[in-house]
């Protein structure tokens, strides 16, 4: 139960074309995130998913069901707002069994469910007092508490973490994680925060501009993005991009450097660019890339390091420890040609 | 547009400028005279002095006025009766039989006003709540219908008082439309029942849209994805309405009470431009009694007319304080949040 599959869903409000046509299957009890930059049409897709929202062509099936016609209530689906949308004159138990009432439960019955969650929560002893009596972590707890008394097919989450500071953020990451291995369920998860997308999705989809840019596993996203876009917005700090003259097995930059590409990958001569992570660059002396240190930022255990190549290409290189640069040295760097990867003059992955 | 209104603004802005400057030097040497809090009194001191002549000088006289009898105008002139006035007005035989209260006819005012309060107000508040709920899901040309609601607002209480005469006339606009249809015409306004009902709806008429577009307010500051969440759950659009809608919009629901309930005790210009109290007594209402007692009959009393007017504004300060206590009472929960 809880596979969802959507079929050319289109949504265009007025003239302004949002969702251009997005396929997609997401397999029972799997934690899918949507990931993409502000405005890429990620809430308007998961409230297409929901019911909220008409698409205005396509199909959306839950089992092999077609619901699209069918209303919010009818598709079995919970959602988790980002702003909670808790109802602030209830206390937390009847914020938690108001959906339950909707459809004349017996009274055992939702208390048991309450209880559960609750326990499952951690919100036990919250559970007479209202929204407004709670932090913003808590609230977020009672959301998703909320949620799950309703024992849904699937689970829908808008950005659910966005209003929490970046330490609660992290855990409640890590518990969301759990609560779905502890509950199987479908979930679908929006954020534009790559990070949350990395550590939590089973797959994920990038979006952009109301298109699907890549499906798949966090690593591989990592180690093969499909494409430029997806290359520079996965991973932290972005991945090194440089246009240059494909030529016999190498690549020119515009300032005249000359660069290796892996071994075996057929590149037609051409305009191409080139993507090398920032971790994947080391230093060698007479390496193929150098560069004049703008900027160091020293985390510790690693430093990442600015640099200039000249002609406009900058450079972002992560060092492992603390490197005794200064600013204004040159520095000389080479990577293992395996690591590259090589997008073609329409911005795909070649090879 | 906006360069329009900059003009406009600059043009109207200019000889305020020029007076301003005008003003600088003589207030900066009053104030080296008069001192910071000599200050605060001067600009204090016009707006008190308006305050005192129309508004406490006023409530003071009427209270003496109370205490006294006779028709003479000044106060000097008047014999002092202490409580008398009140004992007039609040006398009876027998209290299950209003004839035989000494002044049947403030009797008969304040059963008017009691039945037409309590009648307006759930009225008016029904349907500015209904009407706010329309007004709140028209997602199409809303200012266009917030401002035709609002309308009759800002119409003088006299002119909507003849608006509707003119319309509910013997021979007005409705009875030559239902002639027109071949119906039987009605005495809107000779009929005791269909008077106070008319009296009724003119009034609701009139304050709809000030009520509802409070009552609107509110309804948009309830956040939409609360109705989302509501939606996901499926709940009844009943069930939302009595149990998400109105228990946020209690607040603004209370002050509108309230308001509504002032409002009306005081009901007197639309009413009495329309009916004019008839037919008999079957729409005298307290204020109209007032005025009639005190000015308008020939057998002037106003000792009697201060001494009716102070029982009803009795009343009144009971509700205003309630209102205060409510709107304090939501700024602390606002503060909360
Ligand atoms: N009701 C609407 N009417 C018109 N345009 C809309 C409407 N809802 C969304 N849009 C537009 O659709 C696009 C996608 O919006 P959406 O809210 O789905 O973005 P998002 O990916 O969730 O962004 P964010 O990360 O900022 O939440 C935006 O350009 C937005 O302006
Ligand atoms: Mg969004």
């Amino acid at each position: 139960m809880g596979r969802i599959q959507l079929h050319d869903i289109r949504k265009s409000f007025g003239a302004v074309d949002v969702l251009k046509g997005i396929d997609l299957t997401v397999d029972e009890g799997e934690l899918v995130v949507f990931v993409g930059p502000s405005g890429c049409g990620k809430s308007t897709l998961l409230r297409m998913i929901a019911g909220l929202d008409q698409p205005t062509a396509g199909r959306i099936e839950i089992d092999g069901t077609d619901v699209t016609p069918r209303s919010a209530a009818d598709r079995g689906l919970a959602m988790v707002f980002q702003s909670y949308a808790l109802y602030p004159h209830m206390t937390v138990r009847a914020n938690m069994a108001f959906g339950l009432q909707n459809t004349r439960m017996p009274k055992a019955e939702i208390d048991t469910r309450i209880a559960e969650a609750a326990r499952m929560l951690e919100i036990e002893p919250l559970l007479e007092r209202r929204p407004g009596q709670l932090s913003g972590g808590q609230r977020q707890r009672v959301a998703i508490g909320r949620a799950i008394v309703r024992r849904p097919t699937a689970f829908l989450l808008d950005e659910p973490l966005s209003n929490l500071d970046a330490e609660l953020r992290v855990s409640m990451r890590a518990e969301l994680s759990a609560l779905h291995d502890r509950l199987g369920a479908t979930m679908i998860h929006v954020t534009h925060d790559q990070v949350e997308a990395m550590t939590m999705a089973d797959r994920i989809v990038v979006l952009r501009a109301g298109k699907v840019e890549q499906v798949d596993t966090p690593l591989n996203l990592f180690n093969r993005p499909a494409n430029l876009f997806v290359a520079g917005f996965i991973g932290a700090p972005g991945m090194n991009l440089w246009a240059g003259q494909a030529k016999g097995g190498s690549v020119q930059l515009d300032n005249g450097a000359m660069l290796p590409l892996p071994v075996g990958l057929a590149v037609p001569d051409g305009a191409v660019t080139l993507g090398i992570r920032p971790q994947h660059l080391r230093p060698q002396a007479g390496g193929p890339l150098q560069a004049k240190v703008r900027l160091i930022e020293a985390l510790g255990p690693e430093s990442v390091v600015h640099a200039d190549m000249g002609a406009g290409n900058g450079l972002l290189a992560v060092l492992p420890g603390q490197p005794d640069l200064a600013r204004g040295a040159v520095i000389e760097l080479g990577y293992d040609p395996q690591s590259v990867h090589v997008f073609g003059a329409d911005g795909q992955r070649l090879g | 547009m906006t360069g329009v209104k900059e003009v406009l603004g600059a043009v109207v802005a200019a000889p305020l400028g020029w007076l301003a400057r005008l003003l600088d030097t003589p207030l900066r040497l009053w104030q080296r005279l008069a001192g910071q809090n000599g200050m605060v009194a001067f600009f204090l001191l016009p707006n008190m002095a308006i305050f005192t002549v129309f508004v406490l000088l006023p409530l003071v006289i009427n209270i003496a006025y109370s205490m006294t009898t006779g028709a003479a105008l000044f106060l000097p002139e008047r014999t002092y009766v202490g409580a008398a006035q009140f004992e007039r007005l609040l006398r009876c035989t027998d209290y299950t039989d209003l004839m035989t209260c000494q002044e049947d006819q403030f009797w008969i005012a304040l059963r008017n006003t009691g039945t037409f309060v309590v009648l307006q107000v759930t009225l008016l508040i029904v349907a500015a709540t209904i009407t706010a709920l329309i007004l709140n899901r028209a997602l199409r040309a809303l200012s266009f219908w917030r401002a035709v609601f609002f309308f009759p607002v800002l119409l003088s209480p006299v002119v909507v008082g003849l608006i509707w005469r003119w319309i509910l006339d013997r021979n007005g606009v409705l009875n030559a439309a239902l002639v027109g249809m071949g119906m039987d015409p009605v005495n809107w306004l000779l009929e005791r029942n269909y008077a106070f009902s008319a009296a009724i709806g003119v009034t609701i008429w009139a304050h709809l849209g000030f009520f509802a577009l409070i009552l609107l307010a509110g309804l948009q500051a309830i956040p939409r994805d609360l109705y989302e969440a509501a939606e996901m759950d499926g709940t009844k659009p009943a069930r939302v309405f009595w149990r998400i809608t109105l228990p946020l919009l209690m607040p603004n629901m209370l002050v509108v009470i309230v308001l509504a309930l002032i409002r009306a005790v005081q009901v007197f210009d639309e009413a009495y431009v329309l009916t004019g109290g008839g037919p008999g007594t079957a729409t005298l209402f307290l204020t109209q009694y007032i005025y009639e007692v005190g000015f308008a009959s020939l057998l002037k009393n106003p000792g009697l007319a201060a001494a009716a007017s102070i029982l009803m504004g009795g009343v009144l300060i009971v509700l205003t304080l309630l209102q205060l206590a409510l709107g304090r009472k939501n700024e602390r929960k606002g503060k909360l949040k």
